[in-house]
């Protein structure tokens, strides 16, 4: 599993969350297998590699480094950008033309490529970060509770009927 | 007991909550009722908590589908085709007409509105929210001089209302809802002595108590008069804690589930756990009577009449054996009582195509929504936007008053979902956040953190009159796929309801101030629901409330049914559904129809004893 391990690693970087916290939620090997479904594997090599080479965004140096060999690569930035959305949303977006006439997948065929952005699946909708990152719960999902909505929303406080 | 003939007591045209009430209260005093649903049944889905053929394979449908519209867990069926937001478009001004979708639209503004053609009706996406209409609502046009008259009073509703309150299984305090604290007599309710909706009104969200403190003591100036600004709770028919001996009924087939709203956050497009009153509640009882039998797949086409006596002598339908094919066996049925429960416009179809109950030439006409329109910002501090159903209070205070000689009334939903109707916020504006924004890593999850429960909308439910020229027509040039009539629609937005938006406006915009909201709203000229009034734009959006197309009068030379809901025309036919009611008002309509609906049932009961 070391791709799923760089997978995570990578992931962890561009989320903001730990990797224990991504792997919390069960959908990491999909995301993982839905990148290599639409991006050739040479390209997701190349982002690993470059990522691993600038290593921890701790520093301004390091994130200038990130910003310029990662983000604005015109190869790397709209896979990073798609893993972000993957993990917060749950959605695969297509890239653009010009990208995947370039780094798409080998077989140029039609069928390669989606016709359009879809959800990825019904757990990946309810695990998404976006949910968590905004101190709810997806829509339709994971259950607060009766009368939990008149609480405070940043506190710690649960489910209490009194 | 299964009925066997092709004759029946009452066939009823329609299985959503008007049909369903219809089927229960006749069934229940031992007629023989079939009811003809356009739509597909759910084939025991509803009933069955199993994944694949079970309820779960509509939340499937929604947890994937890319656009969360109130229809989107619901299958599509070109045999019933129904109008989506998504098909809503600007009718273009170099083409005499917009047919994108179901509706064919000539303008000169979009009819923004939606229904669910499926047994259940569009209850099975319905938000749930169960006002009263004032006393003024039903006196319009002696009042104010404006829109029309009800045949009947508020006093003369306020009993069924309790009956639909008590059978939707509403939450509320009686003592709250008669507004007898809001500083505005127009808008006071008078309540029976001692009555008390089932259950307990459903807790404020946390935005609401927050609005409730900021905004105390608050009013606002229009035409020389002071009205206050109110936050209010908003009486839901979603299950809260019972009041005595009320057991509140439970997840249809399953009375385990869906005890108590359990904050999903999902009341449209669809509750996971049925703690929502949907029709199909109601349609299960009917059933349990053994005297209701309900035929879905089952298009009702045309009326025939019986020229001697003038009743409605036939229903004639298409039953369609799938969604996949067009293929259909022509049948048709016999009741001593017809009822048409098929929704405003297919209620106005139906009577269109087959040219009855139309002496009037008022079929069709008066059609109504609530344009709604949306304000949007940033509180100052995190007021847990994106928790609990979608709106649990309101600002009712402006509802009534005597503005309304000159501009519409209107009604402010809080919502308690922060941007997601406006922006679509989180799924379609966090993609910016990347893309636009260069956010990623903690910082990506810092601002969504941040902002996100921040975000809050007001909905402004504005008041639209009764107008002839807003209406339903048919035309032969557009029919469906089994060869029956699309709706055509002409609509228009008038100055009386843009003054109201601008009102509307100006209100939240003093709200905003005083709370320190930063505003967010913008109006673009390129939404389906822009309008300008003295010189400013606005947009409105649909509320899924269709009112008026085949209003209920005093007069038979101006209205369809009378006060018992029959057709003058037809003395076996009645009409039910939000299309009797002669004016919108500011009230969601689903209250207000479930309420004339047991009163036209008990009408029907009388009328069935003199055959």
């Amino acid at each position: 599993m070391y791709r799923l391990s760089d997978f995570y690693r990578l992931s962890a970087a561009l989320t903001g969350y730990e990797e224990v916290e991504l792997q919390g939620t069960g959908v990491g090997s999909v995301y993982c297998q839905t990148l290599s479904k639409w991006v050739r594997q040479d390209v997701i090599e190349a982002l690993y590699a470059q990522a691993e080479q600038i290593g921890a965004l701790d520093n301004d140096a390091s994130q200038a480094r990130f910003y310029d060999q990662i983000w604005n690569s015109a190869k790397l930035g709209p896979v990073a950008r798609n893993i972000i959305k993957m993990w917060y949303l749950s959605i695969w977006y297509q890239l653009p033309a010009d990208w995947n006439a370039l780094y798409g997948v080998d077989d140029f065929s039609a069928d390669k490529q989606p016709v359009e952005d879809y959800v990825i699946s019904s757990n990946a909708y309810i695990q998404g970060l976006v949910w968590n990152a905004l101190g709810s719960h997806p829509m339709g999902a994971k259950q607060p509770g009766y009368g939990t909505w008149a609480f405070p929303g940043d506190t710690a406080k649960t489910h209490n009927l009194d | 007991m299964t009925h066997h003939h092709n004759d029946y007591d009452v066939v009823i045209v329609g299985a959503g909550i008007a049909g369903a009430i219809m089927a229960k209260q006749l069934g229940e005093q031992g007629k023989h009722v079939l009811v003809l649903e356009a739509g597909t049944g759910t084939d025991g889905r509803f009933f069955d908590q199993g994944k694949e053929q079970g309820y779960e394979s509509y939340m499937e449908r929604f947890f994937t589908a890319m656009a969360k519209i109130p229809n989107a867990p619901y299958p599509n069926n070109p045999n019933a085709p129904q109008p989506l937001v998504t098909d809503i478009q600007k009718p273009p001004l170099d083409k005499p007409v917009s047919d994108h979708g179901y509706f064919v639209q000539y303008g000169p503004d979009p009819f923004a509105s939606t229904y669910t053609r499926s047994e259940g009706g569009t209850t099975l996406h319905w938000l749930g929210t169960c006002l009263r209409m004032l006393p003024e609502d039903f006196e319009l046009q002696s009042r104010f001089g404006r829109g029309r008259d009800w045949p009947i009073s508020y006093q003369e509703l306020q009993p069924w209302y309790e009956i639909a309150e008590q059978h939707i299984g509403v939450s509320a305090n009686a003592d709250v809802q008669n507004y007898h604290q809001i500083d505005n007599p127009s808008v006071q309710l008078p309540f029976a002595e001692n009555y008390n909706y089932p259950m307990e009104q459903i807790p404020q969200s946390f935005l609401d108590q927050y609005l409730a403190k900021g905004l105390q003591g608050m009013q606002v100036n229009i035409d020389d008069h002071t009205y206050p600004i109110d936050v209010v709770a908003t009486p839901q028919g979603r299950n809260g804690m019972p009041r005595g001996d009320y057991r509140p009924v439970g997840a249809v087939g399953n009375p385990d589930l869906g005890q108590r709203c359990a904050g999903n956050s999902n009341c449209v497009p669809i509750c996971p756990i049925q703690a929502k009153y949907s029709a199909l509640k109601t349609l299960e009882q009917a059933k349990q009577t053994g005297n209701v039998t309900i035929e879905t797949q089952a298009v009702a086409y045309h009326l025939a009449v019986d020229d001697n006596t003038q009743n409605i002598s036939k229903v004639h339908y298409k039953r369609y054996h799938s969604t996949d094919s067009a293929a259909f066996e022509d049948k048709a049925v016999t009741g001593k009582i017809v009822v048409l429960a098929a929704h405003a416009v297919e209620n106005a179809k139906l009577l269109l195509a087959s040219n009855v109950a139309n002496s009037s030439d008022q079929v069709g006409r008066n059609l109504m929504d609530h344009p709604t329109m949306l304000t949007w910002g940033l509180m100052p501090c995190k007021i847990g936007a994106f928790r609990g159903p979608g709106s649990t209070s309101g600002i009712p205070s402006l509802r009534g008053g005597a503005f309304r000689a000159d501009q519409a009334a209107f009604r402010i939903e809080i919502g308690n979902w922060g941007w997601s109707w406006p922006e679509g916020a989180p799924i379609a504006t966090v993609p910016d956040l990347i893309d636009k924004q260069g956010l990623f890593g903690p910082a990506l999850r810092h601002k969504i953190a941040e902002e996100y429960p921040r975000m809050f909308r007001f909905g402004f439910l504005v008041e639209q009159l009764p107008d002839p020229d807003n209406r339903v027509t048919i035309d032969d040039q557009y029919r469906d796929q089994l060869g029956n009539y699309r709706p055509v629609i002409h609509y228009k937005v008038t100055d009386y309801t843009r003054a109201g938006m601008a009102q509307a406006k100006e209100v939240s915009d003093a709200i905003f101030q005083r709370l320190g909201v930063e505003p967010f709203t913008q109006y673009k000229t390129s939404d389906p629901g822009y309008v300008q009034y003295q010189g400013k734009g606005y947009v409105y959006n649909g509320a899924g409330h269709l009112v008026g197309t085949h209003l209920m009068g005093k007069d038979p030379t101006d209205s369809v049914v009378n006060r018992d809901q029959r057709s003058w025309d037809h003395p076996n036919l009645y009409l039910v559904g939000c299309g009797n009611m002669p004016t919108i008002a500011t009230s969601n309509p689903t209250l207000t129809m479930a309420a004339l609906t047991f009163w036209a049932a008990d009408n029907v009961l009388n009328a069935l004893d003199q055959y």
